[in-house]
């Protein structure tokens, strides 16, 4: 892979991967970080921020600090999970669609239509309230929304490479159709990949927030921004920073990953081809 | 006072890292009103940035140096940019070489240039109308009223050139830059555009600076020639002088490397008698369009790429196949190698039949046929390094795995005079004839019986082409491969194969021994093609070595 060094140094790029790894690591680390259980009741009701809880605490009495940090673990274990499945499965099912064509091409793209098709809210409310809200019903929500944007986007790019010379030279060798979809046509998907998984990151944790706040989401007592949001509503009036603490992680980790999109997709110079070295 | 003078022109391209890569250094020249000067060299010597300076433009990321640009004493580079704007399509015009890309996909190409006429002339919707179509008659435009209505998808390229050539003319122009303007075109096509820019030479006594890797197409259209390498001007004088005493290296080397029909093929001679390795007869391919309902079947589009096309390549035998584009010979070289099936006809390989698809056949068959294909980047997969792309046919054909198939890849790199340190760059690293020629050691990595080569050298510079062609036939000789050599550039057939086949919208025109065709023609296009190939040869010098030509160059 060939990184362009001076695309990540752009102001947004650094702030971006700063802003991601500042969240991941809050992540990884919270159960050591956090001073308290996030669902153990050590404070008064609404303890304002400062003092002996730095972020105060929430109606039942909670750290909201945290809370936040293990909020943060929760929502990025869950998305990550979820975009993981949908990208490896949307890579292998684009290329498959563009390499094979035909039938298989037709049914794939036209389910990716229905999908596409039903408002984003309504699929998941319908979903949720099939299924339930255990973890393993989230990670497979996640990766169903976001699996047919995947494949859309991969199968264009492996359909710039179905009539390269590299791939007609592999068909002739009589290589496998596996290998020609592994060795041959994956690898010159990567870029597109791996950008696309850190778009889809940012999309799927406000997803999960938004789900959270309409309670479609985890229940109560898990720690989620989105669920905080949504408890600390009712006292926005007397206690603002119950809703404003769990927007700014939010927002702070989507911007993070957004940015962090944009500098890689530079970086990778999706567009601009380089020359060669060295004369003949 | 010259027409047009430059002194100690340098132009500069900005690299990623900020600093000034230069692409043109120090070119000085000068031009008297109504010449015309050729700007030949090879891909990356500066002659296009050197032609665009002459409009006080660089492509995006270049920068005028240094130097000065006198147009009739006027410095361009001095101009601010209203006196720019007027000079450009006014005083200097510009020919590109894409012209469908200088054309606006969505306008008709009569408003296209009446736009020219009205901002250059200053005029109104009506006489600029009335302009145009005088244009379009001067540079033979069948039919000006109705061209005017239409868009650029439905022009031919060679009308698509003319329109651009006419948008140039709209502000009666003293000096006309062209850069490669017959380059995408097809041979017969450049003949009548050619004809066309020669004409506007001698009917608007327009100074022209042609910019063309084609040695022949400058010692035709012009009076003096200026060699470019590396951004700096080696050689320079009357067209005449250059091509028959070059005075430097590179120039008599470019000269010497110009496929020429004339010079005597030291093509690979077939084995003597027996079963032809590959005999195809009737083949018939038509692309299907698509369908319309999944039920429908596939429209027809009318016409052929292959239409009872029959011919035989002896073993060890090298077959030119020659045609234009949209001729059917690439058509027939995926039909041959496996990639299509053809609706019609048979293929016999050694002997045996050969079922259509490569999948059909067996690892065998597969492993005999190879093929190399026209563009080398796209060939490479590039991912992978050097070393896997020639491990691969090594392991799947003769199961060499690690050391030992590093070092057969080695040694095929080392046949094509490639350094073995190759086996680890990414094909990216490569320039375009090393790429190719990595093309060429996969395609021997499996030792084949015949070997299909599609255009293989059209991507490459001149003195490129002569090296892989030299290269392609040394191998081919030691290993006694078979060869189906594709190209539409007769120079090049001449020199590689020893029969040749004409093809013309998928039906075989002319058959027989290459020198036999080329210098009696009994086909009127194979006529009309050796034409167009030999017109620039009465300029170029007699090598020692070679056979007098037929067309006769004069002593």
């Amino acid at each position: 892979m060939r990184i362009d060094p001076f695309a990540l140094r752009k102001p947004a790029a650094l702030l971006g991967l700063a802003l991601v790894a500042i969240h991941l690591v809050l992540a990884l680390f919270s159960p050591w970080i956090a001073p308290f259980d996030p669902t153990e009741l050590v404070g008064g009701r609404v303890d304002p921020p400062g003092g002996e809880f730095l972020l105060g605490t929430d109606a039942l009495g909670r750290d909201y600090l945290s809370r936040l940090l293990h909020g943060g673990r929760m929502a990025l274990f869950v998305t990550f999970t979820g975009v993981v499945a949908a990208v490896t499965a949307g890579s292998l099912a684009g290329i498959a669609a563009a390499w094979f064509g035909g039938t298989l091409d037709d049914v794939l793209m036209r389910l990716c239509d229905v999908k596409l098709a039903l408002p984003g809210i309504l699929f998941v409310s319908l979903f949720i309230t099939g299924f339930g809200e255990s973890f393993g019903v989230l990670v497979t929500l996640i990766g169903l929304v976001y699996f047919p944007g995947v494949i859309r986007i991969v199968r264009a790019q492996a359909l710039t490479q179905v009539n390269l010379g590299y791939v007609k030279a592999a068909q002739l060798r009589g290589e496998s159709a596996f290998s020609i979809i592994a060795r041959e046509i994956l690898p010159n998907t990567l870029d597109v990949v791996y950008v696309e998984f850190a778009i889809r990151m940012s999309h799927a944790v406000l997803l999960l927030s938004t789900m959270s706040y309409l309670g479609l989401g985890l229940s109560p007592p898990t720690p989620d921004w989105g669920l905080m949001v949504s408890e600390g509503v009712g006292q926005l009036a007397f206690a603002p920073w119950l809703v404003l603490f769990p927007a700014v992680f939010i927002s702070t980790l989507v911007i993070g990953l957004n940015f962090g999109a944009e500098a890689l997709a530079g970086a990778l110079g999706l567009d601009a081809s380089r020359g060669h070295v060295g004369g003949t | 006072m010259s027409f047009l003078e430059v002194k100690g022109l340098g132009v500069g391209y900005r690299r990623p890292d900020g600093r000034l890569g230069p692409a043109v250094i120090d070119a000085a020249f000068s031009l008297a009103e109504g010449e015309s000067l050729g700007l030949v060299g090879e891909s990356g010597s500066g002659k296009s940035t050197l032609a665009r300076a002459l409009l006080g433009y660089c492509r995006p990321g270049g920068v005028i140096t240094s130097g000065e640009i006198l147009l009739e004493g006027e410095d361009i580079r001095k101009l601010d940019g209203a006196g720019i704007r007027r000079l450009r399509g006014g005083r200097v015009a510009f020919v590109p070489q894409n012209p469908l890309s200088s054309l606006t996909p969505h306008l008709r190409v009569g408003s296209q240039v009446a736009e020219a006429v009205r901002i250059h002339r200053r005029c109104g919707a009506e006489e600029a109308r009335q302009a145009t179509l005088e244009l379009f008659a001067a540079v033979n435009l069948p039919d000006p009223a109705a061209l005017y209505d239409r868009f650029p998808h439905e022009l031919s390229g060679g009308q698509r050139q003319r329109v651009v050539i006419s948008a140039a003319l709209a502000g009666e122009p003293r000096l006309v830059v062209l850069d490669e303007p017959t380059t995408a075109l097809d041979k017969t096509t450049e003949i009548q555009v050619l004809e066309l820019v020669r004409s506007l030479r001698d009917r608007f006594k327009a100074t022209l600076v042609y910019v063309s890797h084609d040695l022949n197409v400058v010692a035709e259209m012009c009076d003096r020639v200026l060699v470019m390498l590396q951004g700096r001007v080696v050689e320079q004088g009357a067209t005449t002088r250059v091509y028959r005493a070059p005075a430097h290296d590179y120039t008599r080397r470019l000269i010497a490397a110009v496929p020429r029909i004339d010079r005597a093929a030291q093509a690979v001679a077939p084995a003597a008698g027996g079963e032809p390795i590959l005999a195809v007869a009737d083949l018939a391919y038509r692309y299907a369009t698509r369908r319309r309902w999944p039920w429908s079947r596939g429209a027809d589009d009318g016409r052929p790429a292959l239409a009872g096309v029959s011919f035989a390549v002896a073993a060890g035998e090298t077959l030119g196949l020659v045609g234009e584009s949209g001729s059917g010979k690439s058509t027939a070289a995926a039909v041959i190698a496996g990639l299509i099936a053809p609706d019609g006809g048979n293929l016999r390989f050694a002997g045996k039949p050969l079922p259509t698809l490569a999948s059909a056949r067996d690892p065998a068959t597969r492993r005999r046929i190879q093929i190399i294909f026209q563009d080398p980047l796209s060939s490479l997969n590039p991912r992978h390094r050097i070393e896997a792309i020639l491990a691969r046919p090594l392991a799947l054909f003769h199961g060499l795995a690690g050391a030992a198939a590093r070092k057969r890849a080695g040694e095929l790199l080392g046949q094509l005079q490639l350094d073995p340190a190759f086996l680890d760059c990414y094909p990216r690293q490569l320039s375009g004839g090393q790429q190719q020629r990595v093309a060429i050691a996969r395609a021997f990595a499996a030792d084949p019986d015949l070997i299909i080569c599609d255009e293989i050298t059209s991507a490459l510079d001149v003195s490129v082409q002569a090296q892989v062609l030299e290269l392609l036939k040394s191998l081919q000789r030691r290993s006694g491969a078979a060869c189906l050599f594709i190209s539409h550039d007769l120079g090049v057939i001449a020199q590689v194969a020893a029969r040749v086949v004409v093809l013309r919208d998928g039906t075989v025109r002319e058959t027989g021994a290459t020198a036999e065709v080329f210098r009696r023609p009994a086909d009127p296009y194979t006529r009309t093609l050796v034409d167009a190939a030999t017109r620039g040869y009465a300029s170029l010098p007699d090598l020692p070595g070679t056979s007098a030509a037929a067309n006769g160059t004069e002593p």
